[in-house]
């Protein structure tokens, strides 16, 4: 009897012991600690959005996240107005490609075909959206400078939905910096963009830019200093949402402004999240609402956030909608009805 | 006398009290022993390391401050320490002085042009102030840079392309925003790898991002793409700095075991863990407004040609007076 109680005993203290040491692996900070989508669920928002995380996309609709295509480098997806079709980047080691999808995430054409053998003589394609009216496509991509190989500079092409034809170059990316990104087609016809520049001071901006026609110089909508990035725009085309670094660099400014008249001037600007590190801003179908991304706490990696989209939200109106998925936030979610 | 030892010894035998049940006393020392053990199993990495210095054989010609209170400088080295190079024959290819003030609360980084034409420490005219650690190892990088930049360095750490990736893994990644389109085609493929001439292309997209090891890595370490070339590179380098400063903020004493396993072998340094401990413990109070970034480029430096090869020269009539004003003594 007595045998059995020390065993017992020495047994409780080895586990104790044990315990221990996994108790302090417990306490350890695990920031880049993420689960898919498809294996927990979110409060419900109106609507459907897909969202991008680790290679793969997802459909989140009535709080339920729905892994839509396999895990073969897909990212950055966004949806016709009427949701029947989807496109989004396939991306490779050296490459990537634009795919037409079906809302199941079925693939339906190709788009670019950007595969080379030499490593640098692969291109890139990036952020694709449709235009307003669906027929075509745009997107970053990588012309090459036979005279500079190592000049890339993304600039922003319009393809046709059926990858028929000639893509047409939208914009001329100023050299070295890095390119055109975030094509945003306009209702009307024109393009709204991020550009950077690199000063003679040799400090980076980015600004939010409008183009009228292809080639067109275009003009600025923001100021460089307020490097804004990755706009938005409501569905009625009246208010604009986007990303200002200013000069931080920890943290963002997630604003919006009212983008009025023909000319496109934008009015004064609204901070709708301050202090934290705030992306790819997104509108709701009913435009009342901006989905983006964020960390929950500083380090971590990336979730779903809402916030009101109106001029007199406060801060602490934004709440996450996820906690720990780690969303690509170079992808913005796409949102439809 | 003799004759009642056996009768003792019987005694003893027969009157040998029973062991007791353990006392609650023995029982809860019992389990305290068993957490012990279990604390010193999991924290045995760090234990490692302290044990084993991770001084490098270099570094003799430092003199530390004595604590964290009075300002102190730092040397940061960050070299390519693929299997193009012999073990410890690397370049340096980022130099960071980081100037600490606890007193006054400000940080000033400073990075150095790898290319920068300068006087090399023990040796015979002058060459890329990169191979300096080649050629000399940590004390000749550290001598190069006191001599010429007429600092005091108190301490240096120095990194290779691993220790970044292992360290930045453990830490669970970085967040920043990338600044513009990080974009080259003739990214090293060097990294556990047989052919270490090869290389890939990289395209980081701009904006807020989480960035693992790997890629915070391409982050840093690409320059082709960028009209300011090496001057880019040394600018994120400082943001990638700011990036595991505050990530470092959110880690506590139960992440030192991974930190100490992944630091192994591939983080040389004169500062002791204990002292490291305390450096994170002044970091933590710092705040961006007291963090100062200093890039030596035009008109502190201009781009030519020196021994053959393409070179950054110094003006050293800038320099100087920039370094005594940011770095005091």
């Amino acid at each position: 009897m007595k045998a059995v109680t020390y065993s017992l005993l020495i047994l409780a203290m080895v586990a104790f012991g044990f315990g221990v040491y996994r108790v302090a692996g417990v306490l350890k900070t695990d920031s880049g600690r993420v689960v898919r989508p498809s294996s927990t669920t979110a409060p419900a928002l109106p609507g459907t959005m897909y969202v991008a995380q680790q290679g793969a996309l997802y459909r989140f609709k009535d709080g339920a996240f729905t892994q839509i295509t396999d895990d073969a480098g897909w990212t950055q997806v966004a949806a016709s107005s009427d949701g029947s079709r989807l496109v989004a980047v396939m991306r490779r080691e050296n490459y990537s490609d634009v795919y037409l999808l079906a809302s199941n995430g079925r693939i339906i054409q190709q788009l670019t075909h950007l595969q080379a053998q030499q490593a640098e003589a692969n291109h890139w394609s990036f952020l694709p959206r449709f235009s307003a009216d669906r027929s075509q496509v745009f997107y970053s991509y990588d012309a090459k400078d036979p005279w500079a190989t190592y000049r890339v500079d993304l600039a922003i092409f319009a393809l046709a939905d059926d990858g028929s034809g000639a893509a047409v170059q939208w914009t001329v990316p100023n050299d070295y910096t890095g390119g055109d990104v975030d094509a945003l087609p306009l209702q009307g016809g024109g393009l709204i963009y991020t550009k950077y520049s690199i000063d003679d001071k040799s400090q980076v901006h980015s600004q939010v830019w409008y183009s009228a026609r292809p080639g067109q110089p275009g003009r600025a909508l923001t100021q460089p200093d307020d490097n804004c990035l990755q706009p938005a725009l409501s569905p009625d085309g009246k208010t604009l949402a986007m990303i200002c670094r200013r000069d931080q660099l920890q943290s963002t400014d997630l604003v919006i402004a009212q983008l009025a008249g023909t000319n496109l001037t934008l009015g004064p600007e609204s901070v709708l999240v301050h202090g934290q590190l705030s992306a790819s801003p997104v509108f709701s179908p009913d435009g009342h609402t901006i989905a983006f991304l964020a960390p929950v706490q500083p380090g971590e990696a990336f979730q779903l956030w809402t916030v009101p989209a109106a001029a007199t939200s406060s801060p602490s109106a934004a709440h996450p909608i996820t906690q720990n998925l780690g969303l690509d936030s170079s992808a913005p979610p796409a949102w439809i009805k | 006398m003799g004759e009642f030892a056996p009768e003792r010894v019987r005694d003893r035998s027969r009157y040998r009290p029973e062991l007791p049940l353990p006392r609650t006393s023995r029982i809860i020392a019992g389990f305290l022993l068993a957490g012990l053990i279990g604390l010193t199993a999991y924290f045995l990495p760090v234990l490692q390391s302290s044990a084993t210095p991770v001084v490098s054989s270099g570094g003799a010609i430092l003199d530390p401050v004595a604590g964290p209170t009075t300002p102190f400088t730092v040397l940061l080295l960050g070299s390519d320490d693929d299997s193009k190079f012999a073990a410890d024959q690397y370049n340096t290819q980022s130099m960071i002085l980081v100037r600490v003030d606890p007193s006054s609360k400000q940080v000033t980084m400073l990075s150095i042009p790898r290319d920068l034409w300068v006087p090399i420490s023990g040796q015979q005219g002058v060459g890329k102030i990169d191979t300096a650690y080649q050629t000399g190892g940590v004390d000749a990088a550290i001598a190069t840079v006191q001599q010429n930049f007429q600092v005091h360095i108190d301490d240096y750490v120095w990194i290779g392309l691993k220790g970044l990736i292992k360290l930045i893994d453990t830490m669970g990644g970085v967040n920043l925003v990338v600044t513009n389109p990080v974009m080259d085609d003739f990214y090293p493929a060097d990294i556990n790898t047989s052919s270490p001439y090869g290389y890939y292309r990289v395209a980081l997209l701009p904006g807020p991002v989480h960035l693992d090891g790997v890629h915070a890595l391409q982050y840093v370490r690409s320059r082709h793409g960028d009209l300011r070339g090496d001057f880019a590179r040394s600018e994120r380098q400082q943001e990638l700095l700011l990036a595991m400063k505050a990530q470092a903020k959110h880690l506590n004493i139960a992440n030192l075991p991974d930190l100490a396993s992944a630091m192994n072998g591939e983080v040389k340094t004169s500062i002791s863990l204990q002292r490291m401990r305390q450096l994170f413990a002044v970091l933590d109070q710092y705040n961006a407004s007291g963090i100062h970034r200093v890039l030596l480029d035009t008109p502190y430096t201009s781009e030519g040609f020196a021994g053959g090869q393409a070179v950054v020269f110094p003006n050293w009539g800038l320099i100087l007076p920039l370094v005594h004003q940011t770095f005091p003594q």
